[in-house]
């Protein structure tokens, strides 16, 4: 409690109403009713020790934090001023015995000390606290040696080896082990750290008398937290504990603690002043006895004593802050080791004790405002950070083989509940169904975007090569399929991520250009989007709009992960290892069927194959699906009931989940599936000249094995499994295929090769394929006329399912036969209706 | 309680006072202890709230403006209205103390007017900071009619104004003030001190003439209670402690750090401080000088003459007259995700810049005398690379620093960005242009706390003149606005505006449902309508299910009709036409 913005402690308040008050507050605040006596007198032998006293123990420590009424250390400080008190007072006289080892205890000889306004006993404090130190054990630590040191000795000892000036305190082990004592703390923090710092300084010169550093205690952890928003007069004097952000430092304010003067006159050097109620006063007369001089006295400042103080401000975390409201922001006094401890944009936890000092309204006036300020003087501060994380950098991955540790951490707790999630069996379902739950269908699609959010594991090689591990995905599609919808979401779920529209986007630039459209007068934001996306996704809306030079240079993004700018004879290569995610239109407004992939977008092939995965949103005309979007928007507008969302995970845990697994999970492949990648992709090879296809297919290339084994690492990562198993294999071969199946082309035809995935399936599926192609050739014959009016593929089903009895028969089976069909130019697929020709 | 024994109007601090008194018993041996009365009223807001609403003591009471601020007296009752724009926290003060035997109440006050003892022998009571501004663009016509003579204030006030110098008068004899704390219209003359005290009036230097900012401290009140950027009515004690001022001069380091919050910064001779007694939420009808109360078929007849009004305005472009009046009645009205539902933004597309201009003035003429909170945004390159769009947080200041965008709900703010030229965008324009953009879209709008940045839900009307469709705002309707002629429009008479101010205000806040029978229809209509072209998608069908909703609250109506459906569908396919 030798706290210097709360002087009135040692002083005798009364006489100073206008001073800054500490001690407003009912009883808690007032032990220095008591105290103060003792204080005082232990200023004055403090003083005495200031002048180095070779003194075994509590004086050197006296000397070290000098001014137990003044110092800069707060409350936290109080083992200063106790101390003192307690051990350092011969000259006092009070029946302080000089220094020994058990000297603190006799404060409490003279009378039964009690905490001021309560019945707690000094002595029973120290006793408990005495146990505590040296009795604690943690609960492993029973079970095996009950006859060695407990933590906090063991603690004690370290300190002294490393010359330490602190031990924390775990408050949980306090309370584990007494929680008697564990309240009286909470509750009256001045005192009962100020017997905890004297019982501490006991120990300490027990084990090295010749020790002459202070020791002191830092609590930290405390049981409960509080919400800043919920500090209230209440807390006054009490120990708490807060998260926050900080968010202003004060530059370091040296205080003084004591000061030495000298005479002009006879050059005569004061004994040391000590702060006294927050001034220095100086002498008015020299005091060497042949001197005298009047109002000679000058500071001389380099023997003076200072101590480190900051102010530092803490604000609350964003996701306290009820709807509506500001952050709110509290002060914070730190000192000496606490001194920059934590620097703006750090996410905190403290632990202090809750002041507040009255304001004076002028340095003149006595009057006292009625108000008060307040704040927390620091005992504990811990960066906790792991929000931090997620608000800024949650894509933040890999770093090539060399990965820096962070010291970022996610809550316990919620790393547990992460973990929990992790093992059930559906989760990887649960992700794609909270996957833009808005949007319904397109499973696949969100299974492949999923995999494009958690990324597969960069690769360097010592050699220098690097393999990307983010995924790139396009999605070609017919306009009002919610692609960009997806865009956004997958946007808004990478903080990192870019959003921008390929119409005007100049893909490297670094600024931002308004662009005017000469004839329309349509007004276009260019920004650089992939530079600034670096380690995270880039969605590119309107791919296929981009300009061909901007376009270009994605060339070196998607495989390189670098952007290269030429400017002004420089060549500066800037690292973009983002993930692309892509939409583009048909060039036609609408996909045409009949044409390649290739020539619907309008991108060039070097480009395209640098896509993981390229998935074709085809708008099927179905009125199903359509009348699902009319009633979700009717019901949107018309009722207040939420759409109930069952088993969807929020965006913040999806969040949190992703970076958690970006961050922590790096996915090997196990020897099983290493050789069924092997495998699958031979046989992907080999379908390129399978027996029975008559036609060409893109077969599979080198680039295809990388994709699948990110998208098996990244289906791993999902499980937050550290092996790629098996299943993962299976599943990204699934992925792969089910992408191509739609974009796979056949350049002879331009038709989706629908061969392609024939050859995918087995002999069996085949021949019913066959059957069904043999079937539906048969109806088309028998209904459809030659040039005649065209029927719909729904009517063909239906045929199709009274003639084959047994078989189940899909529309999917129906539309593969009708579009071979197609290629072989006996009929002509328009939309939904077939047409023979 | 029949004649209240003191005046609220003139002392109500005095009022406090003695009901602080009464309820703590002074006078009787038991004196109850003032702990029961933390956070909680002991009766003095019953009293305030019988003399303003019951004796309907609330027309006297001044409103507090830079005008007002000459000669409204502190320690008087005053009302402030205006915006909550920032929160300072909360403070702590020394609710009761006590003085001798007596317990005595700082509640409503700054500065203690008796010693105070010492800690066992206070309270510490707490209550909120806020920090107010006039609201943001407010349209003259809000503002109430001064009807308070300055005489009749007067007449008071300088008995007052004496009380007040009294009161700072750091040698008054205590006893002296105890009397002035009763209500004692004793109307002897000091006036050596009256005029010393109005030249410690004249300290009051406003950096805003027409923006008086207030510090409005709230008791016991619940904090979701009071929201950002809400507008309130707040009626409560006046003080201008001009004591505070000296604070700055305090040289103690540790105290001037702990200071170096945003009161330094809001020096009490800059910002008045309210001490608040009671608060309302005020709702556009507040503004009305009268309220007229309206026949259903009225409705239809106002809806006419707006109609008619907005018309002319436009150059007789009767559709962008239509989408106009739906423009005017949008707000959100609930929040799924990420869309905000209910809210229409217009965007006039095919104006040149001399033609914007034109209509500009005349639509802002007309949208100030119709709306109470009107902004006008002329997009520029040089606008957007300067202004300050999003609120962002000073933390020198410890303050937010008002962006145009911090509005409270129910804005309207016009979008003229025929003026926007090729050119580059420094960050800052970056930055504004996604504020625009997220606004327009998902009605939010980003805080800046420099370390994170918080999303806070507005509701605001936006309304775009462009050449072409606008990209960077992109709004919900794009009408191309087809004047036909320059005909200036008579200024429309005072009661008719006032009718058509009551009809915007009422007509939007109508509760709107669904016939199952018209659901089916409208859900068969959006289906026809997508198997028809599948370009449109969901975006285009909820702004018809928005107009619709429009539409038929326009008439009045709270169920939506298979007629005012078909209109949605007309005018649809008048704008479409227009498009081509």
């Amino acid at each position: 409690m030798a706290s210097d913005s709360s002087p009135a402690n040692f002083n005798n308040g009364p006489s100073s109403p206008g001073d800054s008050f500490s001690t407003p507050i009912a009883n808690s605040s007032s032990p220095a009713h008591r105290r103060r006596r003792g204080r005082r007198q232990a200023s004055i032998p403090s003083s005495a020790a200031a002048t180095p006293s070779p003194n075994p123990s509590r004086f050197a420590n006296s000397s070290s934090t000098p001014t137990p009424s003044r110092s800069t250390r707060r409350g936290r400080r109080p083992a200063t001023s106790p101390t003192p008190a307690a051990a350092a007072t011969p000259s006092s006289t009070d029946d302080f015995p000089p220094p020994s080892s058990d000297g603190g205890d006799d404060m409490e000889e003279a009378t039964p000390t009690f905490v001021w306004g309560t019945n707690i006993s000094v002595q029973d404090v120290k006793n408990a606290i005495q146990m505590f130190i040296k009795h604690f054990r943690e609960t492993h630590e029973l079970r095996n040696d009950v006859y060695g040191e407990g933590k906090y000795m063991r603690l004690i000892h370290r300190v002294l080896e490393i010359e330490g000036e602190w031990i924390d305190v775990d408050a949980h082990d306090v309370f584990n082990y007494d929680s008697d004592l564990y309240n009286k703390m909470v509750r009256y923090p001045l005192e009962v750290l100020a017997i905890f710092d004297i019982v501490l300084m006991d120990i300490v010169s027990l084990i090295n008398p010749l020790f002459d550093k202070h020791v002191q205690v830092r609590i930290h952890n405390l049981k409960s937290s509080t919400s800043m928003r919920n500090l209230n007069p209440s807390d006054i004097e009490k120990m708490v504990s807060l998260k926050g952000m900080v968010i202003r430092c004060s530059s370091i304010i040296p205080e003084i603690r004591e000061a030495v003067f000298r005479c002009i006159v006879c050059g005569y050097h004061s004994d040391p002043v000590v702060v006294d109620r927050g001034r220095i006063t100086e002498p008015t007369t020299c005091s060497n006895q042949e001197c005298l001089a009047k109002n000679s006295m000058t500071l001389v400042h380099n023997r003076c004593r200072f101590a480190d103080k900051q102010i530092v401000r803490l604000q609350e975390t964003p996701d306290e802050i009820p709807e509506g409201g500001t952050p709110h922001t509290v002060s914070l006094l730190m000192h000496d080791k606490l001194v920059d401890a934590g620097k703006p944009g750090d996410r905190v936890e403290i632990t202090g004790i809750y002041r507040a000092m009255s304001v004076r309204v002028g340095p003149t006036q006595r009057t006292v405002k009625s108000l008060f300020k307040t704040y927390i003087d620091c005992l504990h501060i811990e960066k906790t950070d792991k929000s931090r994380m997620m608000s800024e950098d949650p894509m933040e991955v890999d770093k090539g083989s060399q990965r820096v540790e962070d010291d970022v951490q996610f809550d316990e707790d919620k790393v547990e509940e992460l973990k929990e999630l992790s093992k059930q069996p559906d989760i990887y379902e649960r992700l794609t169904r909270s996957l833009a739950p808005n949007i319904w269908e397109l499973d696949d699609i969100k299974k492949g975007l999923l995999c494009q959010l958690f990324g597969g594991n960069a690769l360097k090689l010592p050699s220098g090569a690097s393999f990307r591990g983010d995924i790139n995905i396009l999605l070609v599609g017919d306009p009002g399929t919610s692609k960009s919808q997806l865009l956004q979401y997958i946007h808004k779920l990478a903080p990192r991520g870019i959003y921008t529209s390929g119409r005007g986007s100049s893909a490297v630039g670094l600024t931002a250009y308004v662009t005017k459209d000469p004839e329309t007068g349509e007004t276009v934001l260019e920004s650089g989007a992939l530079v600034l996306s670096d380690r995270g996704i880039c969605c590119i809306d309107e791919f296929d709009k981009m300009s061909d030079n901007a376009r270009s240079m994605l060339h070196e993004v998607m495989e390189q992960q670098t952007v290269s700018i030429a400017k002004a004879g420089i060549i500066a290569s800037l690292n973009a290892r983002t993930s692309v995610l892509a939409c583009a239109n048909p060039s036609g407004s609408r996909y045409n069927p009949r044409l390649s992939v290739i020539d619907n977008i309008h991108l060039p092939p070097t480009l395209l194959s640098r896509f993981d995965l390229i998935y074709l949103v085809l708008d099927k005309a179905d009125e199903q699906t359509d009348r699902r979007l009319a009633k979700h928007i009717v019901s949107l507008h018309f009722e207040d009931t939420q759409i109930a969302e069952q088993d969807v995970l929020d965006l913040a845990t999806l969040t949190a989940y992703v970076s958690y697994a970006r961050k922590n999970i790096h996915p090997q492949l196990s020897d099983e599936a290493a050789e069924e990648l092997t495998r699958g992709y031979v046989e992907m090879r080999k379908r390129g000249n399978f027996p029975g296809s008559s036609k060409k297919v893109i077969t599979a290339t080198p680039r295809q094995i990388e994709s699948l084994i990110r998208l098996s690492e990244a289906l791993a990562r999902i499980r937050f499994s550290e092996w790629v198993e098996m299943r993962d294999v299976t599943e990204a071969f699934r992925l792969l295929e089910v992408a191509m199946q739609q974009s796979a082309t056949d350049h002879s035809t331009g038709t989706i090769d629908m061969d392609l995935i024939t050859t995918g399936v087995s002999a069996s599926e085949r021949m019913r394929r066959e059957n069904v192609l043999a079937a539906t050739r048969n109806i088309i014959m028998e209904k459809i006329q030659l040039g005649g009016p065209s029927v719909r593929l729904l009517e063909l089903l239906d045929e199709l399912k009274k003639q084959s009895s047994g078989s189940e028969i899909h529309l999917h089976d129906l539309r593969n036969a009708v579009a071979t069909l197609a290629s072989e130019g006996f009929v002509v697929l328009q939309g939904d209706s077939v047409k023979r020709i | 309680m029949g004649g209240p024994p003191y005046d609220c109007m003139a002392n109500p601090l005095g009022a406090v006072r003695l009901t602080f008194e009464k309820a703590i018993g002074s006078g009787s041996l038991t004196q109850t202890h003032p702990l029961a009365f933390d956070g909680k009223d002991w009766g003095a807001l019953d009293l305030f709230r019988h003399f303003l609403f019951q004796e309907s003591g609330l027309s006297q009471v001044p409103i507090l403006n830079s005008k007002t601020m000459r000669w409204v007296q502190p320690n008087s009752l005053v009302r402030y209205r205006g915006m909550i724009q920032d929160m300072l926290g909360n403070e702590f003060y020394v609710g009761a103390y006590k003085d001798g035997n007596l317990w005595r109440t700082n509640k409503f006050m700054d500065v203690s007017q008796y010693p105070m003892g010492t800690p066992p022998d206070m309270c510490v009571w707490e209550r909120r900071l806020l920090y107010c501004v006039p609201v943001p663009g407010q349209s003259s016509w809000t503002e109430p009619s001064c009807e308070m003579e300055p005489n009749r204030g007067m007449d008071w006030s300088s008995q007052n104004r004496e009380k007040r110098r009294r009161m700072d008068d750091e040698d008054a004899d205590p006893l002296d003030l105890r009397e002035d704390g009763f209500p004692s219209p004793s109307p002897e003359s000091r006036d050596s001190k009256t005029a010393s005290s109005s030249s410690s009036m004249s300290t009051f230097q406003y950096v805003d003439k027409d923006n008086l900012p207030c510090l409005v401290k709230i008791y016991d009140s619940p904090e979701s209670e009071l929201k950002l950027n809400d507008v309130f009515e707040f009626i409560g004690v006046l003080t201008v402690d001009s004591e505070l001022a000296v604070e700055k001069d305090d040289n103690d380091e540790l105290s001037n750090s702990f200071y170096d919050d945003a009161l330094v910064h809001l020096p009490p001779n800059k910002v008045p401080r309210l001490h608040c007694l009671v608060h309302r939420k005020l709702a556009v009808h507040d503004f009305l000088q009268s309220s007229p109360i309206m026949e259903p078929h009225l409705v239809k007849g106002i809806r006419e003459a707006l109609f008619r009004h907005l018309t002319t305005v436009l150059g007789n472009d009767e559709v962008a007259a239509h989408f106009m009046l739906l423009h005017l009645l949008s707000k959100v009205h609930a929040r799924v995700d990420d869309v905000a539902v209910g809210k229409l933004s217009l965007n006039l597309m095919g104006l040149s810049k001399e033609s914007a201009t034109v209509f500009g003035t005349r639509l802002s003429q007309a949208f100030k005398s119709l709306l109470p909170f009107t902004h006008f945004i002329p997009l520029t390159l040089e606008y957007l690379n300067t202004a300050s769009l999003a609120p962002k947080k000073d933390y020198q200041e410890n303050r937010l620093i008002p962006g145009v965008l911090q509005l409270p709900e129910g804005s309207h703010i016009m979008v003229d960005e025929t003026q926007l030229e090729s050119g580059s965008l420094s960050s800052i324009g970056i930055e504004n242009t996604k504020s625009l953009k997220n606004l327009m879209e998902f009605q939010k709008v980003e805080y800046d706390f420099q370390y994170y940045k918080m999303e806070m839900a507005a509701d605001v009307q936006l309304l775009i003149f462009s050449e072409g469709k606008s990209n960077i705002v992109p709004a919900d309707v794009v009408v191309p606005f087809q004047p036909s002629s320059l005909e200036s429009f008579e200024i429309p008479v005072a009661e008719a505006l006032e009718a058509w101010r009551w009809y915007l205000a009422t007509v939007r806040l109508l509760p709107h449902s669904i016939g199952s029978e018209m659901q089916k229809v409208v859900e068969d209509d959006l289906v026809a309508a997508r198997q028809a072209d599948r370009s449109l998608g969901s975006r285009d069908f909820s702004r018809w299910l928005t107009m619709a909703r429009l539409v038929s609250s326009s008439f009045g109506e709270t169920c939506l009709s298979l007629e005012h459906w078909q209109m949605v569908k007309e005018l649809e396919r008048l704008r479409r036409e227009r498009l081509k």
